[in-house]
């Protein structure tokens, strides 16, 4: 069986490390030749599996635990009160 | 941005654009702003200004185009033109310095301790916020648009100016501050084996 032909590897030829190929798993940025890829490669790479696991933990953590700010009350009429009297002057 | 011919629009069409396709991303800018100056006042005032110019510049827009990306560069730029300067608070980072040190040997080796998911689980409270608050304003900056609002990293090149390896590398380098912050938070919550 010949091994999978790794779809991360550059135009230049370099190969990225682990770390670079879970950036892009992890940010969506991934192709779906890559994602395939990194899915077989995280059964043989016990450090990426964990890894895996540990940072998207934290990036839906920070998700959700920093999101979720209403703007002040009133801001947006003030907004529209602002442009309007600007365009009549 | 890239440069786009100047559009023309009547008074309706420019109320229908400012409604419908700017306004609908307040909170978030709104949060952005937040998490800039981590004041709440100055994130209000930052978020008006960056309406009021989104109003006079909406003929630089182009209609049904990218709307979030194209406001989140202007309340960037206010931030870094406007209340940089006011406030007079110098940019900590030296960015050359950064990007030498993430090209440099020494990333590869592990920088943080081997934080387990179990200790985030149970960081219930604040410390999430506060480890990201804490880190420099252009670290933050590119965890709050790749995280909290899923830009992608040729939207977040353009939103900063920077070119998408430097998106990277410096998305890298956040994230490995903010979990050594967490790291720091879960040692003193009592995991010795964090």
């Amino acid at each position: 069986m010949t091994p999978l032909s790794n779809p991360f590897i550059l135009s230049d030829g370099s190969k990225p490390n682990c770390m670079e190929m879970l950036q892009l798993i992890l940010d969506g940025e991934a192709s779906a030749d890559q994602q395939e890829y990194f899915r077989t490669h995280m059964d043989k790479c016990m450090p990426c599996f964990k890894s895996y696991n540990l940072n998207m933990s934290i990036k839906e953590l920070v998700k959700t635990r920093c999101c979720g700010d209403q703007v002040p009350q009133g801001l947006v009429e003030q907004i529209k009160m602002q442009i309007s009297q600007n365009n009549i002057s | 941005m890239e440069e786009t011919p100047k559009q023309h629009y009547s008074e309706k069409e420019k109320n229908e654009i400012f409604n419908e396709e700017f306004l609908p991303h307040i909170n978030s800018m709104y949060n952005f702003g937040y998490r800039l100056t981590l004041d709440r006042d100055d994130a209000k005032d930052l978020v008006q200004d960056t309406y009021l110019k989104s109003y006079r510049f909406i003929e630089s827009f182009q209609k049904g185009t990218n709307a979030k990306a194209w406001l989140f560069r202007i309340l960037k730029n206010s931030f870094i033109n406007d209340y940089r300067k006011k406030t007079k608070e110098p940019s900590k980072v030296d960015y050359q310095e950064v990007e030498t040190y993430y090209n440099s040997e020494e990333v590869d080796r592990q920088i943080t301790p081997d934080l387990r998911v179990e200790s985030l689980k149970d960081m219930i409270g604040d410390e999430i916020s506060n480890a990201l608050n804490s880190l420099d304003v252009d670290f933050r900056t590119v965890i709050i648009l790749c995280d909290l609002e899923g830009f992608k990293y040729e939207e977040m090149a353009k939103i900063l100016d920077i070119p998408i390896g430097t998106v990277r590398s410096r998305l890298h380098r956040a994230r490995n501050l903010l979990k050594e912050k967490l790291t720091h938070y879960a040692k003193s919550m009592g995991y010795k084996n964090v």
